[in-house]
């Protein structure tokens, strides 16, 4: 699902926040991103989704080199990677129900089925009462879970998820994590970046840590 | 759900968030169709009471002597040599007694001592269609002040001048109001949009990373500006429709009105003018979001 040869990315003047990444990821894998703050995990995370680009290198997302793609095919590739970005991006103006169904309204979805993935999304994530909330009302904890289900809401294939628990209580965590193990069953390849530890030790799911945007180590979770 | 679904919501979206600047920008575009219309409505009536006018214009050449059969055919020549007209009508002295004691009527006894040939014989002169604009009428009247015998030429030189000069300045004052106005119109609607792209950076960032494509993002922008056109043009003719016919009412009668037989703009003009508003505030929009809408 991702490839990524020799990617390394450079901010001005002359700040690297990963060099020489190599690694790939397969289709329908959870892949865990884990490193100290700083250490380029939201970065990798922004070149994979194409919000940035590389400095050098090549990156591939289902096939397509992502960084020359353009125009529609760059808006439908999209469509396919769903994103919980740190900072969680969503619209303070709109309600909770809106922000979720923006996913899939770019895709044209059926208004009924979209309001009815928006229920059935708020339910597992136990913020049914929050559906006609305006996110600026909402707790960070809550926000964070809103941009969670924003980005499994279109069904897509690739999800990419920025520190998914960090502002959530034991069992919060619990349901987010079940969340998104319920879509990486359905098919869709999961990368997180974190540094919870509770969620990627117990599991089987390769782990990669990163130092000062070098690769670390690449190992198997539960060893 | 279909695109244009998608695009209509979104472009409803924009205008219930950003109603207040919306409501002024469609003010400006009404109050500019309404300006520049009612304008180019007293133009076109001018125009049109000009050519009705210009039905009954004659050029009246005095001559000296009453001239004979073989000088009327030398004088037909000469003015069609200018030429062609509609009608060339020799009126003798004694018509021409005979008419204005008609234009007299009850009063005509005051001609009674009077001799039948104390008025000069005369040509009517009736131009074709084609030779009826200003600076031919005084060309013409010129031409025919020359030929041999004539005494003086009329054709009501002071009106058709003022009547010229006036809708000379009218098609001034439409084509500078209608500038103006399409000026002021298109930047308006442009300035609109690109506040409201201004104000939803964030929304349309994130409308690009969870995979909008260019047209769903950049379509409902151009909704706006053919809205504002269309309602804006619309409001516009409205509100000089409502005029006309407050004017028409309030001063029918044997008044100047009635001479001139003013017209509202037939249904094509209508058209015409919504089409060009809606272009226009579409240009504005297109304008705004190639500059500031960077996909």
């Amino acid at each position: 699902m991702i490839e990524m040869i020799k990617v390394s990315r450079t901010y001005a003047p002359n700040i690297k926040a990963l060099s020489d990444i190599s690694f790939s990821i397969e289709t329908g894998e959870m892949f865990f991103l884990i490193g100290r703050s700083g250490a380029g995990k939201t970065t990798l995370l922004k070149l994979i989704c194409n919000m940035e680009t590389p400095s050098n290198g090549l990156i591939e997302v289902a096939g397509y080199n992502i960084n020359t793609l353009r125009g529609k095919n760059l808006a439908h590739l999209r469509q396919k990677i769903g994103v919980a970005y740190q900072d969680f991006k969503l619209l303070s103006n709109r309600t909770v129900a809106e922000n979720i169904a923006i996913a899939m309204e770019v895709s044209y979805k059926n208004p009924r089925a979209i309001r009815h993935r928006v229920r059935d999304l708020l339910e597992q994530l136990q913020l049914t009462d929050k559906y006609d909330t305006i996110t600026s009302e909402l707790s960070r904890g809550e926000q964070q879970r809103v941009a969670l289900a924003r980005s499994v809401a279109n069904s897509p294939r690739l999800i990419l998820v920025d520190e998914p628990t960090g502002n959530l209580d034991a069992s919060t965590t619990e349901r987010v994590m079940s969340l998104l193990t319920r879509s990486n069953k359905a098919g869709a390849t999961i990368v997180i970046a974190t540094h919870d530890a509770s969620i990627y030790q117990q599991g089987t799911h390769r782990i990669m840590e990163l130092r000062d945007g070098n690769i670390h180590s690449l190992t198997r979770g539960g060893r | 759900m279909n695109f244009w679904f998608a695009v209509f919501r979104q472009a409803g979206r924009n205008l219930r968030q950003t109603w207040t600047s919306q409501f002024m920008t469609f003010l400006t575009v009404s109050l500019s169709v309404l300006i520049f219309a009612f304008f180019y409505l007293i133009y076109t009536n001018m125009l049109g009471a000009g050519d009705r006018l210009s039905d009954d214009l004659r050029l009246i050449v005095y001559l000296e002597d009453e001239p004979g059969p073989q000088m009327q055919q030398q004088l037909r020549r000469k003015i069609e040599n200018f030429d062609r007209v509609k009608e060339i009508r020799f009126i003798s002295q004694e018509e021409a007694y005979e008419r204005f004691a008609e234009q007299l009527g009850e009063d005509s006894d005051v001609l009674a001592d009077m001799p039948k040939n104390f008025l000069p014989a005369s040509i009517e002169i009736v131009p074709l269609k084609s030779l009826r604009g200003y600076n031919q009428i005084k060309l013409f009247s010129e031409y025919l002040a020359n030929l041999p015998g004539t005494e003086k030429v009329q054709y009501g030189q002071e009106w058709v001048e003022r009547f010229y000069y006036f809708t000379r300045l009218l098609t001034i004052v439409v084509l500078l109001s209608g500038t103006l106005l399409i000026l002021t119109a298109t930047f308006m609607v442009a300035y609109t949009i690109r506040l409201t792209i201004m104000g939803r950076q964030d929304e349309l960032e994130l409308l690009k990373l969870v995979g909008a494509t260019n047209s769903y993002i950049r379509t409902p922008f151009l909704i706006e500006g053919i809205l504002q056109g269309f309602m804006g043009s619309i409001i516009g003719l409205l509100a000089l429709y409502g005029l006309f016919q407050w004017i028409s009412a309030h001063f029918a009668g044997p008044g100047l009105l009635n001479v001139f037989h003013f017209s509202f703009f037939s249904p094509v003009v209508i058209f015409l003018i919504i089409l060009s508003s809606i272009c226009l505030c579409s240009l504005g929009s297109y304008t705004s979001i190639r500059k500031f809408l960077r996909l």
